[in-house]
């Protein structure tokens, strides 16, 4: 409304929109990971085009051929095999349009849609993903961005004349430090926001952002499954306690129940059969059914946070009796979130790891529990018929079964040798004997279902590092375990563990001294920190730097902000706060005003002027005063009489003053004189 | 009724603003000068805004969250760099340039800052006029020349000048107004008469030197009678012909000297258009080096030559019926 009638030089520089591009580059940078590569070119064809535009050795691209290219685009995009309604396509899209933009920027306000949409970009960056890394990155940008933002401001006229080169270096440095200083003066208003601001539930529900690999354990296993994972020494959850940590060997996280046997593979349920007919393993409730649990012992209060794997199985200690945050029961009790986790989630939780499970059991589930591929490894059957018939009970079977695995050749390896396709129980039980925990937990499994004793195959993580620093426990990928549980009569679901037998270092240590021997521990990982025992410290500074991101920024939702107004400054009511968001907003500006020097009272008074000022109220106070008329010559012979002792120091010093006044030579150079006034001033005080 | 309105708002707001800028030849800004306004870059920073944090809220993403609240913060704190920009800025006026109606009149402007300061892409101006976009960098102090477009001749008196900026961010546009004391002088446009022969008329006498109108020496030619007229001089066969009264007109000869005189120019209608004729015979006389004097109804100017002879000649032709004219102005240039 104001810049009416004021037709002003609109265009951006060539500095400018140089800047443009660098805060583009930086903004799609981090999007190579998630989107198609080729989006890339094209934006250095549009950007290649308009600096040659700029530099005068091209035409500005004619309508047709912004349209051609923008239809090659669109039908790229369709092409691409991307969802059309989905994130990704969203995100493509808005990179598309970010990318032809710089075709056609010619004026301020088409560089500052580009910059606009920089920042929204950099918004959906954060739902691929929100780690530190990304943060810190995006930090980055956003101070490029508001740097191209100031350049497209600037006026290109003062690179004319001096060297050009060097003019267009310091330019930069300068655009880049007051971007940057702007920037990080807001962050205290930014705290203030985040801190205050009311946080509101969704408005609406999204599609989850796509192109998430699926990693950490899956709702299947095949012997070599888990091994595999131990490979990996990604993070898989982090654990807090409220009160002590349990001992490292009671540490089983369970995540996953494989009821269903193939003869190869275990599943949670069978894939032939439609799961809802069973009932048994996706049906999903808020509440725990509490008639199945005799809780028993004590209970274990603890926050979990869980990394981005996109599935949505969670990992605890059972039984689980209460949660809070977004995850609800299974049947079998395990712990589900709502939706695949796409990025991390806090849950709190609390079990009672000594109850009873399900004493009673339907006859649905002991079925399930019981499933045994026909005719298919025929040493095993015929072993656990003589180990069964040899036994006066159940209990003294699995004792029987478990001790075989003590007390024969049996190897806890890494490297398990490939088993066949047909008779895998065979080929390990028996032959073998090299295995890794999926092969001790399936193989017990089967010994059980072929007496007729119900029982699966538990999987998830077991132990963890505890990070003394953060005291947090930190669940690694390579912590991935398989283990069993055995239904008896009167006792329920009992977890039984064939790997103990074999490998008890793996329980009460972790998966690294069990391996100690084989060397196999994280073995194509040569670089991997968690191999490194001297950077085992900064490792763990690492860990808790995470831990303490995902915790306190990435999970502050309305109820962490009620929690941390209310310890920092009590019990909230709508004046207080109030009271405090002014407060705080009226320092931070405070703050601005000091930090611009906007209150300071400016110097127009040239120096000379101040200083004989001062001397002449110094002279005042010895008793010689000024007239408002007298001439300083005037004046200086009078203070010189009155004052013989100063005589020569003021006529020194008038005649410095007249000088710097009257003669434009000596004012070209003010400092000599400048420096005699101030050491006159200095004898007469 | 609207309209009424609307012209009485407007001219408050104008009354209000001439209080709050009372002209003077030296303008620092400040805190009671300058206004701040949003831009339409902030209005659409606060839909991508609004866009984050809907992705924020919908996503439950803390960091869409933060970034949203960022530049909410970026804003705010553009207003006060923008502030900061301007404030400190003082606007001097050095001097200013005599033009010819309908040319352009050129002023000298001053602006300087602080010297701890630094101010960049001020913009300096008068609406629908020249822009100067001015930086005080390194030197803090800059001199520029605005020019502004006149269209009639007189004194010129430029409105307020109108000085802003958005930078750095563009988000926030400070904006203030200086009236400055300084005038420029608005020659008529010279434009000569050239379907007129009068002022041949002149130059075939100019052996005998510049005509004295309304002598009694020469006839010179006929003119109609106007009330004072001699007797003598009407003449009958004219009024015998057509039946109206014409006077014979007779020059003196004062000198050899050339005269420009406002009244002579009979055959030209309208004041402006005579002064214009006028205008264009000095610039002439001056070029040809010849020496003129210059008669208007209400001042003679005594024939002399030379470039301070040709400004004070057009200086009277501008100023010619200025009731001000008499009293001695400070002359800017």
């Amino acid at each position: 409304m104001f810049t009416k009638g004021f037709p002003q030089d609109r265009l951006i520089t060539y500095s400018g929109m140089l800047w443009l591009l660098a805060a583009q580059v930086v903004v799609m940078l981090p999007f190579l990971f998630y989107l198609p590569i080729w989006l890339f070119p094209i934006l250095f064809f549009s950007a290649g085009w308009r600096i040659r535009v700029m530099l005068g050795k091209a035409e500005q691209p004619g309508i047709m051929i912004k349209i051609i290219m923008g239809i090659l685009g669109l039908a790229a995009l369709k092409f691409s095999g991307i969802p059309i309604v989905s994130l990704e396509m969203t995100a493509s899209f808005l990179m598309l349009g970010f990318a032809y933009k710089s075709l056609e920027v010619i004026d301020r306000r088409d560089g500052m849609v580009v910059v606009l949409t920089g920042f929204i970009l950099i918004g959906v960056l954060f739902l691929y993903s929100q780690s530190i890394v990304i943060a810190l990155y995006s930090f980055i940008s956003v101070v490029v961005l508001t740097g191209a933002m100031i350049a497209i401001q600037q006026s290109g006229k003062q690179h004319s004349n001096q060297n050009s080169r060097q003019n267009t270096q310091s330019k930069i440095f300068s655009n880049l430090r007051l971007s940057s200083s702007m920037l990080l003066l807001c962050l205290p208003l930014m705290i203030l926001f985040f801190l205050f601001a009311p946080r509101f539930q969704p408005f609406w529900t999204v599609p989850n952002a796509g192109g998430h690999a699926k990693t950490g354990i899956s709702d299947s296993m095949s012997p070599g499954d888990i091994a595999n994972l131990s490979q990996s020494d990604g993070l898989a959850f982090t654990v807090s306690f409220d009160n002590e940590r349990p001992k490292q060997r009671d540490l089983y996280w369970r995540g996953l129940v494989l009821q269903h046997f193939d003869g190869v593979t275990w599943t949670q349920e069978d894939p032939e059969t439609p799961p809802r007919q069973l009932g048994t393993n996706t049906s999903f409730t808020f509440k725990q059914p509490k008639s199945q649990i005799k809780q028993q012992g004590e209970a274990v209060n603890y926050k979990v946070i869980y990394q981005k794997t996109g599935r949505p199985w969670m990992f605890a200690l059972n039984p689980v009796v209460d949660i809070k945050g977004p995850a609800g029961f299974t049947s079998d009790f395990r712990v589900m979130a709502k939706t695949d986790i796409i990025e991390p989630v806090l849950v709190k939780l609390t079990s009672y790891p000594d109850s009873l499970k399900e004493l009673n059991l339907d006859e649905t589930t002991r079925l399930v529990n019981l499933q045994l591929p026909e005719s298919e490894n025929p040493k095993s059957r015929l072993l656990a018929e003589q180990l069964f018939s040899a036994s006066a009970s159940k209990e003294e079977y699995i004792q029987r079964v478990m001790n075989r695995f003590r007390e024969q050749q049996y190897f806890y390896t890494l490297r398990p040798p490939l088993l066949g396709e047909k008779d895998t129980i065979d080929g390990f039980l028996i032959d073998s004997q090299k295995g890794f925990c999926a092969h001790y937990a399936g193989s017990f499994v089967f010994m059980m279902r072929a007496v007729g004793i119900p029982a699966r195959v538990v999987a998830g993580y077991q132990g963890g590092e505890w990070n003394q620093k953060g005291e947090f426990l930190a669940v690694h990928q390579f912590d991935a375990h398989a283990w069993t549980e055995v239904w008896l009569e009167g006792q329920g679901w009992q977890r039984f563990d064939p790997t103990a037998m074999v490998a008890p270092q793996r329980i009460e240590q972790n998966l690294e001294a069990a391996m100690q021997q084989e060397g196999s521990f994280l073995e194509g990982k040569v670089l991997s920190l968690n191999k490194m025992k001297w950077l085992n410290g900064l490792r763990q500074q690492l860990d808790s730097l995470q831990y303490g991101w995902q915790r306190f920024v990435l999970n502050f939702d309305s109820e962490t902000q009620q929690n941390f107004l209310k310890n920092l400054f009590g019990e909230m009511s709508i004046q207080k706060t109030m009271l405090v968001v002014g407060g705080l907003f009226g320092s931070i500006t405070l703050l601005w005003v000091g930090f611009l020097g906007l209150a300071k009272k400016q110097n127009i008074e040239a120096p000379e002027h101040r200083l004989y000022r001062r001397f002449c109220d110094l002279l005042a106070k010895k008793g010689v005063k000024r007239e408002i008329a007298q001439t300083p010559e005037a004046y200086s012979q009078l203070a010189a009489s009155q004052l013989p002792i100063f005589a020569e120091v003021i006529n020194e010093f008038t005649h410095s003053y007249s000088t710097l006044c009257y003669n434009p030579a000596a004012a070209a150079e003010p400092r000599i004189h400048l420096d005699k006034m101030k050491s006159v001033l200095k004898q007469i005080k | 009724m609207q309209n009424i309105l609307k012209i009485n708002w407007k001219s408050k707001t104008n009354d209000w603003i001439e209080e709050r800028f009372p002209e003077s030849r030296q303008v620092t800004l400040n805190l009671k000068r300058i206004f701040v306004f949003p831009t339409a870059s902030s209005l659409a920073l606060l839909i991508a805004i609004i866009l984050l944090f809907v992705m924020g809220v919908n996503f439950q993403n803390s960091l869409a969250y933060g970034l949203c609240f960022w530049l909410l913060a970026l804003i705010v704190i553009a207003i006060y760099f923008t502030y900061g920009n301007l404030s400190g800025v003082t606007i001097k006026a050095i001097k200013s340039q005599n033009c010819f109606a309908g040319e352009k009149a050129v002023f000298e402007v001053n602006l300087s800052c602080p010297t701890e300061q630094k101010k960049s892409a001020i913009h300096i101006g008068w609406k629908d006029q020249d822009l100067a976009l001015v930086d005080l960098n390194d030197s803090h102090s800059a001199t520029i020349k605005l020019s502004h477009n006149t269209t009639k001749r007189g004194r010129f008196k430029p409105e307020r000048l109108n000085i802003f900026t958005r930078y750095p961010v563009g988000l926030v546009i400070a904006w203030s107004y200086a009236q400055l004391d300084m005038q420029s002088i608005v020659y008529p446009a010279p434009i000569l008469q050239n379907d007129l022969n009068n002022s041949q008329t002149m130059d075939d006498e100019a052996e005998q030197g510049l005509e004295i109108a309304r002598g009694t020496t020469d006839f010179s030619g006929v003119q109609k009678y106007q009330a004072g007229d001699s007797p003598k001089h009407i003449h009958w066969g004219a009024y015998a012909k057509t039946g109206k009264v014409f006077s014979k007109t007779f020059v003196d000869y004062a000198s050899h000297d050339l005269w420009l005189e406002f009244d002579a120019l009979l055959a030209i209608q309208g004041t402006e258009t005579k002064l214009s004729h006028l205008c264009a015979l000095v610039l002439q006389y001056n070029q040809e080096q010849q020496t003129y004097g210059l008669k208007l109804p209400d001042r003679t100017i005594q024939p002399a030559s030379g470039d301070a002879h040709k400004n004070t000649c057009l200086i009277a032709l501008a100023l010619f019926g200025d009731d001000r004219q008499k009293q001695q102005k400070p002359e800017l240039n």
